[in-house]
């Protein structure tokens, strides 16, 4: 009897799929995008045409309505010679998948739990792994999250033929919460040993573990604090603090001020392209950065922000501010946008940091939108003034123009052309084709 | 050691009664719904068009959701405690656009023909990151740092 139940369970679960999945409410985000790239470098000119599939599906409703699957991941064709700028290999086809999961979702207390490849982003973590993990809320404000698996591996650094990341992962977040206005989050994430290396340097390069804390304040909703600070738990120093104090003195006026500060060391501890010989110098130092902007609600149509951050680092300071004008006309379709900003930082910053280069620069950008029913079409203009010459240019400027047709409600054809000058290329000249295919079986409003 | 091993089997039995009573009090614990119930207009929403800003149960004021300039800088902030909250109106390939393992395209590239939406590295930025990677190189980690990105490796080597 117990031999034929457990037969009888694979292959009823198994015959259950198709019905479930025939229940299921699914959606599919389908971006088939083919690009042509020409690049002209003072003599030589190169030619690129990649085709690439981007596809996200999400099969809700499964099983009991509580399970789903949630899959995206894009692949690549190349129909023109192309260099893999790592290996120097001719790479005609490649592809990753971003994610890919099962997920349980209880039907208590926020409650879920995951398998398979995802990311899991809780108060300073924010890793990919493959593997499981499981959040709920708990009693009296309390709530807890969990993962474990392997972290998702990259390529590898070429000089040292490794990614920099250990073989096994976890970690997890515990947190209370007070009525919405309160939340204090202690989290921590462990990797196993990292790789090291003949050429990796123990004194700024290891393992990735990390705990921290994150915190909201919001004792009534005019005032609002909300940051973060994590230590590494290996070189025994903070990593980073990051704060944000925001009021909204109005309904129509937001101002924000933040502080950050960096002990690079610390932060980049686990990352092996951080700790190539190309930021080494780099790692005794610290970096803390005060901001403040202004969000003001014009009218229903119309938001102008301004914002303004200084840098204070160890080698130097520089600061950077400007405005941007928001328009939104929903009625007719139509969004567009300006901005302005100046970055004013001293020769140290420069492309190449020599006492007569600056690291100074304006950039202005202008764009506009229009989306119907039956076609779309934007433009998208970014200049920048450099204050000393960069590579020869005193300037760089791009100019992208889309034009498309919904040839259904949830299919788009649309072609872009990109054309531009710059620092590292006299002329850029970039098209796209991209068809598009949105379509969802379920109900509420996904974006 | 004797007190203690005296008073285990009453500290057990409180703990079994605690860890019953919040496995009973879970139950009254509310899920958010999966999704948003209403078609959401095109563009930045303002979660208190709609929503009246006041605060129930645990959820945080609605106000704090408010996609303005500044929200959309510092979302990090709100997925990091509220991710859940992000999925009722958002496809999660919505975040992949610009989070991925490995990138395909730059998300510049990626949301040519939106230029309303927040995407990093517009323009040129070979160039610029030559300037921004030494004025602020925390800004590049937060993505680059462990992911290994083939156009970072192929010259930092």
């Amino acid at each position: 009897m117990k031999k034929l139940l457990y037969r009888m369970f694979p292959a009823m679960f198994l015959l259950s799929l198709p019905a479930g999945a025939l229940a299921a409410e699914t959606s599919v985000d389908s971006v088939s995008m083919l690009r042509f790239r020409q690049e002209a470098t003072g003599f030589e000119k190169g030619t690129f045409i990649p085709f690439t599939q981007f596809l996200g599906v999400d099969v809700d409703k499964l099983g009991d309505g509580n399970l789903s699957l949630h899959l995206y991941g894009w692949g690549r064709l190349d129909l023109a010679d192309r260099i893999n700028q790592v290996d120097n290999s001719d790479s005609s086809i490649d592809g990753s998948l971003t994610y890919g999961y099962l997920q349980y979702r209880f039907n208590v207390a926020n409650a879920h739990a995951r398998a398979g490849r995802f990311s899991f982003n809780e108060g300073i973590i924010h890793e990919q792994v493959d593997g499981v993990s499981a959040r709920t809320d708990l009693p009296y404000g309390f709530g807890i999250s969990a993962f474990g698996g392997a972290p998702v591996h990259t390529i590898s650094r070429p000089s040292v033929g490794t990614d920099g990341k250990g073989d096994g992962i976890f970690g997890g977040r515990f947190n209370y919460r007070w009525n919405g206005r309160f939340e204090l989050g202690v989290s921590g994430v462990y990797e196993t040993d990292a790789p090291t290396t003949s050429t990796t340097d123990p004194r700024f390069y290891g393992s990735h573990r990390l705990v921290g804390g994150d915190l909201f304040i919001s004792p009534v909703s005019m005032f609002q604090i909300s940051g973060r600070t994590s230590y590494d738990a290996e070189t025994g120093n903070f990593a980073e603090h990051s704060y944000q104090f925001l009021v909204r003195p109005t309904d129509t006026l937001v101002v924000a001020a933040t502080f950050d500060k960096q002990n690079y060391r610390d932060l980049f501890f686990s990352s092996i392209l951080f700790t190539s010989p190309d930021f080494l110098n780099r790692l005794g130092e610290k970096n803390r950065a005060y901001g403040l902007s202004a969000v003001y609600n014009l009218n229903k149509n119309a938001d102008l922000s301004g914002d303004f951050k200084y840098y204070n680092r160890d080698i130097g300071d520089a600061d950077r501010f400007g405005g941007d004008l928001r328009l939104n006309f929903p009625e007719k379709s139509v969004r567009a946008g300006a901005g302005y900003h100046y970055l004013r930082a001293s020769s140290v910053f420069a492309v190449l940091p020599i006492p007569s280069n600056s690291g100074s620069y304006h950039e202005l950008r202008g764009w506009a939108m229009r989306d119907t029913s039956t076609y779309f079409a934007s433009f998208d203009l970014i200049n920048q003034i450099f204050k000393k010459e960069v590579e020869g240019k005193d300037a760089a400027w791009q100019g992208t123009a889309t034009v498309g047709y919904h040839l259904s409600p949830d299919f788009s054809l649309s072609g872009d052309l990109t054309y531009g000058q710059n620092a590292q290329y006299n002329d850029e000249l970039k098209g796209l084709i991209r068809l598009t295919y949105n379509k969802s079986t379920g109900k509420g409003g996904l974006k | 050691m004797r007190f203690i091993s005296k008073i285990f089997p009453v500290l057990a039995l409180a703990g079994m009664v605690l860890i019953l009573s919040a496995c009973a009090e879970m139950k009254a614990i509310p899920n958010l719904s999966p999704w948003h119930p209403e078609e959401l207009a095109k563009g930045p929403v303002t979660c208190t068009e709609c929503h009246e800003d006041q605060q129930k149960g645990t959820m945080k004021p609605f106000s704090a959701f408010n996609h303005t300039q500044i929200f959309l800088r510092s979302h990090g902030f709100y997925v990091g405690s509220d991710d859940r909250l992000c999925n009722t109106c958002h496809k999660r390939s919505f975040c992949a656009d610009c989070h991925t393992v490995r990138t395909e395209v730059k998300p510049a590239e990626m949301l040519s023909d939106r230029p309303d939406r927040m995407a990093p590295h517009r323009g040129d930025y070979l160039t610029l990151h030559k300037i921004e990677g030494k004025l602020d190189p925390a800004s590049c980690y937060r993505c680059h740092g462990r992911a290994n990105n083939e156009r970072c490796v192929g010259c930092h080597r």
